[in-house]
């Protein structure tokens, strides 16, 4: 009995650290330093949202289906400063907040073109926090598509073992491979 | 003490003990293993099995949590070891932590170590260049540290001896200053290095561009194959170590070779504290050694003893290895070990780009590169500085995707990317001149988990390794420039000494005990049947990379050592 409610109890825990990190030595820093700061599930969405708009489903999968928000959110928790986490998560209210002030809904009851018009204020905002957090996550989403296993595996024809070396191969002929 | 009777004692008795599983330490083991010597292998880190023991050697760049980069509370706490080229995402386990091995820095010094069998060598950038005697004389001719105990025609056999085993890719350059070897075929310059290569040698007598010469299968021979290594399938994530045995490493090659013998025993986690030397005998005994999990101290005995635990660590077990014969260490009469340590100064890069060839590019990947030999001083003094360099050179033409906009357009363009034009670059190897004033010491207050000594690191660049960069970046600038290279940049990192990797010296080669630690056969001047074959016994740095010459030091004194063992005069 106590062993299935700890099973059980692991399985919640898993979910729940989905969003934070996983990494081997991730673990030892909470001690030391404060707690990542998590995301709501409405920061979640929105952030799926952003990098889906960045990214955009077209006749092949954006960015929110090959769990690049995941990845965006992971990489800010993982390997950037605890301020750039700070004013990551402060980004996404803002984004909200601009999309209220100019639309009068919320970011995930834009269409795409409001939600390209909003993203595109950040980006030529006269306000560094908001440009920088723009340029973070622009950065980690086209990070995190092209070296997805759909992107490398199916668009951009990634070979773990070329097997060769050619040094002088016509462009025209050449595949290209990234 | 139980551990005392004479049947335990018998248990901890091999005819050699090799101290380090690295580059020089696996060969040792195979030439020990394999002249029927019982042998007794200690390595002080963890056990790391060809293959089973590479756990992200197949691993997509997706399957990285985070796509190779490293997250910041690992860069946070190895400060040191995260400016390291290879240390990333994937590597991890194979490079010491920055607090796991304390040591004190008197100087910046970035110390990269690999405590796991098979050491740096599943590491290494697997660049083998011979030594001519243009380098063996270098220290007579030029009038700093000694003269080198060996020339050319000592080791030429024995480079060709390991090249073979090892497996060697190279073409046959005929250049008196970098030697031919026994090579498997040269891995292919692309169109803008051949240009490279014709235009330095239309406008320059005496410089070269060749293809590197690197431990890389490019067409196997039986001997590999029986190693159970096959070709080099051109993954450039060697670092990872190779299931294919592609490049040469201990784990991949000597170690299995020593195994399958009968004859090697092979002891992780055996940290050596010291080495054991008798007064009646007149010679070392054995090894005092502590277990790295249990700190428990056991001691093991070998009728001849090779100290290979990479240049820095051999010094301090040397040290360590006090007696009353010996108080200042095993061998130390003089006073020298420890001093005159050098390195290889990496500081400089020039790039450029190039604008031909742009109806060309490459395929596939290519883990070697170009390189340029030595051409200052070789035949006579000639600048206002000592030595020389020698330097890596490569050209490569990368996608540019672009980033621009948002959405389906940006999507777009990403998948789209063009080629950009060809990006050309050079690092320089520069040899540096050893002085006393360059040491490691033992910091008698300080002491490590097992209660040695930490070591204290003291070693700097000098006047001469500055007036060698600005040469440096005015030769290649004007080589790039005659070759049509523009935007042609120079860059200093600055980086502290150690992080070539390549320390080299403490326990100096030469023909006078006076003034030098070991003989021309590697062996202690003063305790002969101790022979240290790993970069610690290098007299000089030259300019090659340094592994090639371990293992042909540590192939041939092992056959002496051998021999002196059946002429019972050790």
């Amino acid at each position: 009995m106590k062993r299935r409610v700890l099973i059980k109890n692991m399985a919640l825990a898993a979910v729940g650290l989905m969003f934070l990190p996983a990494c081997e030595t991730g673990t030892k820093k909470a001690a030391a330093q404060s707690l990542p700061v998590s995301l709501s599930s409405g920061q979640e969405t929105l952030l799926a949202e952003v990098v889906d708009t960045i990214i955009p489903a077209t006749d092949t999968p954006g960015a929110k289906e090959l769990n690049v928000h995941f990845f965006v959110y992971n990489m800010v928790t993982d390997c950037y400063e605890q301020e750039v986490l700070e004013s990551f998560v402060k980004g996404l209210d803002t984004v909200e907040d601009i999309t209220q002030n100019n639309f009068g809904k919320s970011f995930g009851e834009c269409n795409a073109a409001q939600r390209t018009e909003i993203l595109g204020k950040l980006e030529r905002s006269g306000k560094d926090d908001q440009k920088e957090f723009f340029a973070l996550v622009k950065k980690l989403t086209i990070q995190g598509y092209m070296n997805s296993e759909y992107v490398m595996t199916n668009l951009t024809n990634y070979q773990m073992i070329p097997g060769h070396y050619y040094g002088c191969v016509p462009v025209k002929e050449s595949k290209q491979a990234a | 003490m139980a551990n005392l009777s004479i049947d335990a004692v018998k248990e901890r008795t091999y005819d050699a003990i090799v101290i380090g599983s690295g580059i020089s330490g696996g060969w040792a083991a195979k030439e020990l293993a394999e002249k029927g010597l019982k042998t007794l292998v200690l390595e002080r880190g963890r056990d790391v099995k060809h293959i089973k023991d590479y756990p992200t050697t197949s691993m997509n760049p997706w399957e990285f949590e985070h796509r190779g980069q490293l997250p910041l509370d690992v860069r946070s706490q190895n400060p040191v070891i995260s400016k390291c080229y290879a240390f990333y995402e994937g590597t991890t386990h194979f490079f010491v932590k920055d607090n796991e091995h304390p040591y004190v820095q008197e100087k910046p010094f970035d110390w990269i170590r690999g405590y796991q069998v098979g050491g740096k060598s599943l590491l290494w950038a697997r660049q083998t260049q011979r030594w001519s005697d243009f380098d063996f004389e270098g220290p007579a001719r030029d009038g700093f540290a000694v003269d080198w105990p060996i020339r050319y025609k000592d080791i030429a056999p024995w480079y060709s001896y390991v090249e073979k085993f090892a497996g060697i890719s190279g073409n046959k350059d005929g250049l008196p200053n970098l030697p031919d070897g026994e090579f498997l075929p040269p891995h292919e310059m692309n169109c803008v290095e051949s240009h490279f290569q014709k235009q330095v040698a239309s406008k320059y007598k005496d410089r070269h561009v060749i293809m590197g010469r690197c431990a890389h299968i490019t067409k196997p021979e039986p001997i590999h194959l029986q190693q159970g290594r096959a070709q080099c399938q051109h993954r450039t994530i060697c670092e990872r170590g190779c299931p294919f045995g592609g490049y040469f490493s201990s784990n991949a090659s000597t170690l299995p070779w020593a195994a399958r013998t009968g004859n090697m025993t092979l002891r992780p986690n055996a940290v050596v504290h010291s080495i054991i030397y008798d007064e009646d005998k007149g010679k070392a005994t054995g090894v005092r050694v502590i277990d790295a999990d249990t700190k428990e101290a056991t001691e093991f005995y070998a009728r001849i003893i090779f100290v290979n635990a990479a240049a820095l660590n051999t010094n301090l077990i040397l040290l360590n290895s006090t007696s009353r014969r010996f108080p200042n260490g095993l061998g130390n009469d003089n006073g020298l070990m420890g001093k005159y340590v050098a390195f290889h100064n990496y500081r400089a890069r020039v790039s450029a780009e190039y604008d031909g060839f742009l109806e060309y590019t490459t395929d596939g990947r290519r883990p070697n590169s170009p390189y340029i030999p030595r051409f200052r001083n070789v035949y006579k003094q000639e600048t206002n500085f000592l030595r020389g360099y020698a330097a890596g050179f490569s050209a490569s033409r990368m996608s540019v995707p672009g980033g621009d906009g948002l959405g389906a357009s940006l999507k777009e363009s990403l998948l789209n990317p063009s080629l950009g034009g060809w990006r050309v670059g050079s690092h320089m190897m520069g040899e540096t001149i050893p002085k006393e004033s360059n040491y490691v010491s033992l910091d008698l207050k300080q002491k490590d988990d097992f209660g040695i000594p930490q070591l204290k690191v003291s070693i700097d660049y000098d006047n001469n390794d500055e007036k060698m960069i600005q040469d440096y970046f005015e030769q290649i600038s004007e080589m790039f420039t005659n070759a049509g290279f523009k935007n042609i940049r120079t860059s200093d990192s600055k980086q502290a000494p150690g992080l070539d990797i390549h320390e080299m010296g403490g326990v100096r080669m030469g023909h006078d005990p006076k003034i030098s630690l070991l003989n021309k056969w590697n062996q202690l001047h003063a305790c002969k049947n101790v022979f240290v074959t790993d970069g610690a016994c290098m007299t000089s740095t030259s300019t090659q990379n340094p592994s090639l010459s371990y293992m042909a030091l540590t192939a041939r004194a092992v056959d002496y050592a051998v021999n002196e063992l059946k002429r019972m005069n050790l």
